[in-house]
């Protein structure tokens, strides 16, 4: 009898997780730029999952270039710099 | 409950603040920067302040900047931008690993035991299509799992959940860079 208790209390703590993970994969779905998301009601998590690794790859990227850019763009005199970032800091 | 535009506003302006902090700092440790230090340091700013713009409470952001101050010349530029407020903690080796290498062999023999009354219920077929579908979930998460730092020890719903955050972070990253380079390349088109 207990023990019939206690496996149905497991399956339920397993489905409450499911449900939670399932939300949050949703979540993450959400956040996928919409290129990505074409098929979207569709996507199942191993696509959300392929995605989202693509997705961050591309922003890593994103940043190694602009840090490379604006090491190009900085190169000039420090008053253009600092008026650059005083109206950047007035937004 | 902030409005979702006010939130990402204030973050963005004290990403900014802290980049713009942190390359200060690093200028004045080192003068006549060549172009390739100055993208390091431009982009180990941007690096650290995302990270700290989390207060120590995800992750991902205590072990970006654990990773960052492993470096022993960044230790003493980090130490610096880090002087007047917060502490570098340093991550401890999670203690989830033993808990959860137990949780997992449980797992291990109540799946296959589960498997084959699936495979009276389902078939073989549907049971084939159903464990190439979790491979392809179980590997995709190992992806993932080296894309975000920290990763490697989280379970799959801590994993998610960095994995949401630090998305939400690098946006913010990506977007000010942007914003500011496309303005310093305008500064520079009117001298």
């Amino acid at each position: 009898m207990s023990s019939r208790r206690s496996r149905s209390r497991q399956a339920e703590s397993s489905r409450i997780s499911e449900d939670q993970i399932n939300e949050l994969v949703s979540k993450l779905q959400q956040l996928l730029p919409e290129i990505q998301t074409r098929h979207s009601d569709k996507m199942s998590a191993a696509k959300i999952l392929q995605e989202t690794c693509n997705y961050i790859r591309n922003l890593h990227r994103e940043v190694d270039g602009l840090s490379e850019r604006l090491s190009e763009l900085l190169e000039t005199s420090d008053t253009a710099q600092a008026a650059l970032i005083r109206s950047l800091l007035m937004q | 409950m902030k409005a979702r535009t006010g939130y990402s506003t204030s973050l963005k302006q004290e990403f900014l603040k802290k980049w713009i902090k942190g390359i200060r700092i690093y200028s004045n440790f080192k003068k006549d920067m060549n172009i390739l230090e100055r993208k390091k340091a431009i982009k180990l700013s941007a690096d650290l302040a995302i990270a700290s713009t989390r207060n120590a409470s995800t992750r991902w952001s205590r072990t970006l900047t654990a990773n960052i101050s492993k470096n022993e010349t960044n230790k003493i530029f980090v130490e610096q931008i880090f002087s007047d407020s917060e502490v570098i903690k340093k991550e401890a080796p999670s203690r989830l690993m033993a808990r959860s290498n137990r949780i997992a062999s449980k797992k291990i023999w109540r799946r296959s035991h589960i498997t084959q009354i699936k495979a009276r219920k389902m078939g073989p077929y549907a049971v084939k299509a159903r464990s190439i579908a979790k491979k392809l979930v179980k590997n995709r998460t190992k992806v993932l799992k080296s894309l975000v730092p920290g990763g490697e020890n989280m379970d799959g719903i801590s994993l998610i959940k960095e994995t949401l955050d630090y998305i939400v972070s690098l946006r913010v990253q990506v977007d000010v860079m942007r914003r500011l380079a496309s303005a310093a390349e305008n500064s520079t088109r009117s001298l």
